[in-house]
């Protein structure tokens, strides 16, 4: 339905390409970061709250992506449309080679898996001297998205932003088709009734495999990028920090909603950024917040919005005499 | 007529705004075999789960259930179980991976004195077939032998008050006359059944009396004799809503 | 070093992973739960055990019955939070919260502890034997004592005796086992406190071996992960077996191969056994 409706997307698109420059320049860092983690973040989304499957290799992704984007760089003298290239390439294949073994494994086996995949790969970063050992990769040249005439360099956070900010819009545009594709309508057909799936004749194991390959890409872009905004790539991109972080982003806000890994990610790293209490305290308060959401509020802050509102509205109907306390199982 | 060992007042379970179940008043007394019978959806399960304290999804369930004239209404499902109210799900429901014996052993000695379950023997006299597979596991029997065996387990806890969910899914029209036969039995030694079924015609074989449930409410209710001749029960066998 | 140091070293370690392993097998053959939080639990185990002696200053067998402790509190503590997840059988949530879980951990234990690395020293440590040509210490054997002695335990309690028949009846429906009077909320806490508790064991046992810094406990989690899928899920006597072979794996592959590639390898011998048989080595049970 073309009209108010995608003019009102377009104006949203335009004012928030301002916001940094609305909240002064100190913000460029920060909104740069957000953007770049909530493309993270959205790979792991549509694998989670789609397809609803725990994937915990997509930290695995973002280095591929990153180490890529450095290795070539820095070995190959490959420009950012080739690392660029070369990032979505790596966590492709790594994504098929890890869904393929994992096509007939149970779920939780699955997740066991990716987890596992996700250690030994930040192991053999750390020991292999070709992707830098320990040390990692420095010396990554400078953003250069140039094609003939026009230049497109950032050479800083400020410049970098409408790079990032263009990825992430891209990204919401790519999520936002893919649930209405048919796969995106198969994956959560698979999620929510996988027995009615495959007796409408659906490839269950197929359809995750594709989901998994779609979404491992997206986030390899966040790796990308991040690779020449800080300039170095080491295995510390491998730490558990970028899981949680994923993990939170996009349950915090609630399931399935397009926005909700990026309002999310910007909750957490914005709280990082202003409220810091300290790495270890900040690292207890974002595993509190990923544990609190799942055994308390499922839907998210959404849901509790909702929950807030619903009471608000319904006045108590020809109510039951005395709610009994429900043995929830 | 003797005191109700089962009673409900008021029992309601409500999924959102939908009322799934709205009955005023369920007694079961002592000997008495009380049909519940209905189409799909008409809130027989709703029923036996509401009565033992669990529900799919977070339902909201108000009432009162008195088991020997004692409130359980509070108490959590295996506290209810081990005061004597005992539901056999629907399917057989057996532990696939115990032997026979093992799913008889493993029953919870009943929580009081005053009740005794079943002894092994009994359990056999009962059903003869058990002995003979002891030593199978629940995934080796047929489905009329599992749901032998899922009635003997629940005897072996001693129950007040029996529920059986849709026991003659999925048997032979034989073997549905024969466990029935068996419930009665239990039923006429003064074990008051509550007998949920989609299966009107063997329903009304045994049964005392019964009540037709549709959307979640009482549609008619009454001795089995009277009930017989009721058209909306006649409709109820041949699986049109009636209202 | 020669091939019998290596076979005992092997067997040593083995016996270690069969330990740190044990938590889980009960975990996933009792209430089919996993705990992403165990390499963290491991860690704040050694954690306690090294607080307990070194600050603390009180004996070792009173350091490790404090690790116990605190494992055991632990793991009661998380299942207390993640009760209803368990009971709806929601099985991503229970995974992402204990992986939160092990984050909370290991903010925590950085707080509380630091980042130095330390050593938990005990005086078994310091006694050595020569067994054929190769030496072990008294810790070691403490190691391989303790894990046979749990094992056979479990083994007792869970294949024979009505805590086992319990367990497996929770283990295979909980709504049935309910049904039967089981009191499924209790079984599922004793279950996560004995995780807690066993790896905490694991940990003021194994731990010694090597520093103790916050950032430990991954490659413990890899580890569990290899023994008990290799040891057919649920099944105590495959566990212990796939943990000796595993020791006996990683030690050889460390020895003679490359030894900082070691998760590595028995990864790579977990996903090839997992493509032949998705079922695990001894799939004997099937797991729902």
């Amino acid at each position: 339905m073309p009209g108010w409706r995608s003019l009102a997307l377009l104006a949203a698109a335009i004012a928030g390409f301002f916001l940094p420059q609305i909240l002064g320049g100190a913000a460029y860092g920060a909104l740069v970061v957000i953007a770049l983690f909530a493309v993270m973040a959205y790979g792991l989304d549509i694998v989670l709250a789609d397809l609803g499957e725990v994937s915990l290799a997509h930290t695995v992704f973002f280095a591929a992506g990153a180490y890529a984007t450095g290795l070539l760089a820095t070995r190959a003298g490959f420009g950012a449309w080739g690392t660029l290239a070369g990032a979505v390439i790596a966590a492709a294949v790594i994504a098929a080679l890890l869904g393929l073994l994992t096509l007939r494994l149970r779920e939780f086996v699955f997740s066991l898996v990716t987890y596992a995949a996700a250690v030994v790969a930040a192991a053999v970063a750390h020991n292999w001297d070709f992707l830098g050992g320990s040390d990692g990769i420095v010396g990554i040249p400078q953003f250069d998205l140039s094609i003939g005439p026009l230049s497109l360099v950032a050479r800083n956070d400020v410049e970098m932003w409408p790079y990032a900010y263009g990825l992430l819009l891209l990204v919401l545009y790519l999520v936002a088709r893919f649930r209405r594709s048919r796969l995106g309508i198969l994956a959560v057909m698979a999620h929510l009734n996988p027995r009615l799936a495959t007796m409408s004749g659906v490839d269950i194991a197929r359809v995750r495999l594709a989901v998994f390959v779609l979404s491992a890409p997206v986030t390899a872009l966040a790796g990308w990028l991040y690779a020449y905004q800080r300039a170095y790539v080491g295995p510390d991109l491998f730490e558990t920090y970028f899981l949680v972080l994923m993990l939170t982003a996009v349950v915090l806000v609630g399931r399935r909603l397009l926005l909700g890994p990026l309002i999310g990610m910007a909750l957490v790293l914005g709280q990082e950024k202003f409220l810091s209490f300290g790495g270890d305290v900040d690292a207890i308060i974002l595993g509190s917040v990923l544990i609190i959401v799942l055994a308390f509020f499922p839907g998210g802050l959404a849901g509790i919005w909702a929950l807030i509102f619903r009471r608000r509205e319904t006045a108590a109907p020809a109510a039951p005499a005395a709610p009994r306390p429900e043995n929830a199982t | 007529m003797s005191e109700a060992v089962l009673e409900a007042d008021g029992l309601r379970v409500a999924y959102g705004g939908n009322l799934a179940l709205d009955l005023p008043h369920l007694a079961l007394r002592s000997g008495e075999l009380v049909g519940v019978v209905g189409a799909n959806g008409a809130g027989k399960s709703t029923l036996v789960n509401a009565l033992l304290g669990w529900s799919r999804g977070a339902p909201r369930v108000s009432g009162q259930v008195r088991l020997a004239g004692e409130e359980i209404g509070g108490l959590p499902t295996h506290e209810r179980v081990r005061r004597g109210l005992l539901l056999v799900p629907e399917g057989g429901a057996v532990f696939s991976r115990l032997t026979v014996e093992e799913n008889l052993t493993a029953a919870e000695a009943p929580a009081d004195a005053s009740r005794r379950g079943y002894s092994m023997e009994e359990v056999f006299d009962l059903f003869p077939r058990l002995r003979e597979r002891l030593h199978h596991t629940g995934s080796a029997l047929s489905g009329g032998e599992r749901q032998m065996l899922a009635i003997a387990r629940a005897l072996r806890l001693g129950p007040r008050a029996l529920l059986l969910d849709e026991p003659s899914i999925g048997l032979a029209p034989r073997l549905v006359l024969s466990v029935l036969q068996t419930v009665r039995r239990l039923v006429d030694s003064g074990l008051p059944v509550l007998l949920v079924e989609q299966n009107v015609r063997a329903a009304i074989e045994v049964v005392d009396r019964l009540v037709l449930l549709e959307r979640g409410r009482i549609l008619a209710e009454g001795p089995v004799a009277a009930m017989r001749d009721d058209p909306r029960i006649i409709a109820a066998y041949l699986g049109e809503s009636v209202a | 070093m020669s091939l019998v140091q290596q076979l005992i070293n092997g067997l040593i370690l083995g016996h270690a992973y069969a330990l740190i392993a044990i938590g889980w097998t009960v975990l996933l053959g009792v209430a089919r739960l996993v705990n992403f939080g165990h390499g963290q639990m491991y860690m704040i185990g050694a954690f306690m055990a090294w607080w307990a002696t070194a600050p603390l200053g009180l004996p070792y067998p009173l350091a490790i019955l404090v690790a116990i402790g605190a494992g055991l509190l632990l793991g009661l503590v998380m299942q207390m939070v993640m009760l209803r997840l368990t009971l709806e059988q929601n099985l991503v949530s229970i995974m992402i919260v204990t992986l939160g879980f092990g984050h909370v951990l290991r903010g925590a234990a950085a707080l509380a502890f630091g980042g130095t690395p330390q050593i938990l020293e005990t005086p078994l440590s310091l006694v050595e034997f020569e067994i054929a040509g190769a030496w072990i210490t008294a810790q070691d054997l403490l190691i391989v004592g303790a894990a046979i002695l749990v094992f056979a335990l479990l083994r007792l309690v869970v294949e024979h005796g009505r805590l086992g028949r319990t367990a497996r009846m929770v283990a295979e429906d909980p709504k049935l086992a309910q049904l039967a009077g089981i009191n499924v909320k209790r079984v599922y806490l004793a279950v996560f406190a004995f995780e807690g508790a066993a790896v905490a064991l694991a940990a003021a046992l194994v731990a010694p071996r090597t520093p103790i810094l916050t950032s430990i406990g991954f490659e413990e989690v890899i580890v569990t992960f290899v023994v008990v899928v290799l040891g057919g899920i649920g099944s105590v006597m495959g566990s212990y077996v796939a943990g000796v072979g595993l020791g006996l794996f990683t030690a050889l592959f460390g020895g003679f191969v490359s030894p900082a590639y070691t998760t590595a390898a028995a990864f790579a011998v977990l996903i090839v056994v997992l493509v032949l048989r998705p079922g695990g080595l001894a799939s004997a049970r099937a797991v729902r």
